[in-house]
């Protein structure tokens, strides 16, 4: 919680901390409080059963079928709200109902204007809102920061980042049953824009300061109801900064290799996030993994995933959120920055849908 | 109808194309009605005599993008529509069957199924066996000197079939074919291969129509053609492009097979040669340029396959948690060991 309540419910040392929803990211999430420092899982929920067992696998004492039940019976200090997003508000609702401070995977919600009521139920509640936006924690985006901050390019007029993965359809060979709300527009809110773009919106704003959107399109290589590509104009008034955003869920991604670009054309030279990944992933894996290894015998913490950094600055994430709640500070990213991710995303989607329009449109044919 | 052991092979006109892929449907339609009419040729003239219900069955499987080769091009399945909608007032239908892993319905939505569908006024049906059009019918065939018993739905049975498989690899490393694709409809307790040869027989297709406007080896390949022929002799051609030949379990199992189809006997050890002759523009080029571009399809795709599996490599696993534990670390959820702790 944001007052000085901050000895939490639960008077423990530890912050005590519950799961709603141990899919995909809800497991990175419970791995990571597990491996965390002065925070102890309480209960996990999650409505399907194979979820739930990985989860008490992973250690969890307690599992729910439910969200609504855990959180009236767990005493907790802080939740990880990993569901869809069409049930973000309901969660954040019955957490203030609670007074669980919440740590909202992305998109914080569907619209705007659902922000605001979680918000204002958050601040009537008192209750902090952090939100999972992890590429300002990843080590390629801190070292584009760091370079920037130093001015080793000089003046930037012109960036570009392009995010792109498989979506929710993935690539061959197919082993399970794609889920069906990333693509239902009243579940997810949108398609690629509040899936991929929003973490570019917060990751250009971390660096230039506030955009201004001029332009957007998108498209759906398939016959899907969201868009499944969006292209982007941006203009930063401060740093004078022109930008084009790209973030598509139509390319086949095949991890390790994760397509993030981003780039800062200067004056004198580039900025690329590709200059502070290892050159050779399993290369740099292993040598994370030594000095994790060499950690444990000096008795230091270790990096906790550290040889995957895309799940690293996942936990990275989640322990700001943690240590801000223990310190009773504003989480390093609240509701507002969430918001105002979505509120950019939004403003590319209307103009997008202006433009499309337009396009379809038959252009008058004057003598 | 089809020549026993010819395929005919054409060539789609791409001069007016930019990139391999064409991505308005409406283009690809109309590039696509003149190959399509040329392969199947004498077929369409034939099927179109059915009094009865003419059903397309193109390899939708799941809604990989059609530019990946991974699917049948839906405006391939559209321009057969077209080409029959002009000959025959039997009624037309495509079908596919949903699995575990993904609803027909929704497969076919996202490919764009009902709107071509719309077009010409085809039904668009999902013959799972629980479904409403899923009545099957068992028989049994004699397969590798086994019996091989197969349910296939009635519906496949009863209609004038025309099978239209992408040219793929599967998941085993075998050409995905006429036969396997027939063989998704097909229940049975024998092994994919013969149940794929066994469907076949059982639904007795009157054609097989290969897409290979985009073929899938190791990656994509734009090879702008299309082969059509008895579903065995088209299969077997797929699978000597792969270099599979009578590896391929399906083809060397197919009673089509023969020495005097294949040109070899299977089990020789040699690849199936089977006779590809060039229609419509394919023919109109020298014989020598449509050879080469058969060289260079097999080029492409000899040794194709797909990408690998999300899932780790066990011992990659195996490494992890040993350093998980040693190191102190998490396990990342996408390293654990299904089913395991």
């Amino acid at each position: 919680m944001l007052s000085s309540t901050i000895g939490r419910l639960t008077g423990s040392d530890d912050l005590a901390l519950g799961v709603l929803g141990v899919g995909n990211i809800g497991m990175v999430h419970l791995k990571s409080a597990r491996s965390m420092p002065g925070v102890e899982v309480r209960a996990v929920a999650d409505v399907l059963p194979e979820n739930r067992a990985r989860a008490e696998r992973a250690g969890v004492p307690q599992t729910y079928d439910d969200y609504t039940t855990l959180l009236e019976r767990e005493n907790l200090d802080a939740a990880v709200i990993a569901l869809p997003p069409f049930l973000h508000a309901d969660a954040v609702e019955r957490a203030a109902a609670a007074g669980v401070d919440v740590f909202v995977e992305k998109p914080l919600a569907r619209s705007t204007a659902e922000a605001d009521r979680m918000l204002d139920t958050a601040r009537e509640a008192g209750i902090a809102v952090g939100v999972d936006h992890t590429l300002r924690y990843q080590p390629d985006m801190i070292g584009v920061k760091s370079e920037f901050e130093d001015g080793t390019v000089g003046h930037v007029p012109y960036a570009s980042i392009t995010r792109l993965n498989d979506g929710p359809l993935g690539r061959p060979p197919v082993e399970n049953a794609p889920p069906s709300w990333p693509l239902d527009p009243d579940a997810a809110g949108g398609g690629s824009l509040l899936e991929l773009g929003i973490h570019c919106f917060d990751v250009l704003e971390w660096l230039f300061g506030e955009l201004e959107v001029q332009d957007a399109s998108t498209d759906s290589t398939l016959d899907i109801p969201v868009e499944d590509a969006a292209t982007v104009l941006l203009r930063a008034p401060e740093t004078e900064t022109s930008i084009t955003l790209h973030c598509g869920s139509y390319q086949w991604e095949q991890l390790p290799e994760v397509n993030t670009r981003l780039r800062l054309e200067g004056i004198t030279g580039t900025i690329s996030n590709q200059d502070h990944l290892p050159q050779n992933f399993y290369a740099g894996a292993a040598k994370s993994a030594l000095t994790n290894v060499l950690r444990r015998f000096t008795g230091d913490e270790p990096d906790v995933f550290g040889p995957t950094f895309y799940l690293q600055a996942h936990y990275e994430a989640l322990s700001a959120f943690c240590e801000a709640i223990r310190e009773g500070e504003r989480p390093p990213i609240d509701g507002e920055d969430g918001r105002r991710s979505l509120e950019l995303a939004e403003t590319a989607a209307e103009l997008a849908a202006e433009t499309n329009t337009a396009e379809l449109e038959p252009v008058e044919v004057t003598r | 109808m089809d020549q026993p052991n010819i395929v005919r092979g054409a060539l789609v006109d791409t001069d007016d194309h930019r990139g391999g892929w064409t991505p308005t449907l409406d283009a690809r339609l109309s590039a696509l009605e003149s190959p399509v009419g040329e392969a199947l040729g004498p077929v369409l003239e034939s099927v179109a005599d059915e009094p009865d219900r003419i059903t397309i069955v193109p390899d939708a499987h799941y809604p990989f993008h059609p530019s990946t080769g991974m699917v049948t091009d839906p405006a391939v399945v559209g321009a057969v529509l077209d080409h029959l909608s002009w000959r025959t007032d039997a009624d037309l239908a495509v079908a596919g069957v949903s699995t575990e892993c993904m609803p027909f319905e929704r497969t076919a939505e996202y490919l764009g199924y009902p709107d071509l569908c719309e077009r010409t006024g085809a039904d668009l049906v999902d013959l799972a066996s629980d479904g409403d059009d899923g009545d099957t019918t068992r028989q049994v065939f004699p397969v590798d000197d086994r019996s091989v018993a197969v349910s296939v739905p009635e519906r496949l049975r009863e209609d004038t079939v025309l099978v239209l498989p992408s040219l793929r690899p599967t998941d085993e490393g075998a050409v995905a074919g006429g036969m396997r694709t027939l063989g998704r409809f097909a229940d049975a307790v024998a092994e994919p291969a013969p149940t794929a040869v066994a469907a076949t027989r059982a639904i007795e297709p009157a054609s097989c129509l290969l897409d290979a406007t985009t073929a899938y080896g190791d990656e994509p390949y734009a090879a702008n053609a299309l082969f059509a022929g008895p579903t065995p002799v088209v299969d077997a051609l797929g699978a000597s492009l792969f270099g599979t030949g009578f590896d391929d379990r399906a083809v060397a199992l197919a009673p089509d097979a023969t020495e005097s189809v294949t040109g070899v006997e299977p089990g020789s050890g040699s690849t199936p040669q089977i006779r590809v002759e060039p229609v419509g523009r394919a023919a109109t080029e020298s014989t020598d340029d449509f050879e080469a571009q058969l060289d260079t399809l097999r080029a492409r795709l000899e040794g194709g396959a797909l990408p690998p599996s999300d899932d780790t490599h066990p011992a990659v696993s195996i490494a992890y948690r040993l350093y998980a534990a040693v190191g102190g670390d998490a396990v990342p959820p996408q390293l654990e060991l299904r089913g395991g702790g």
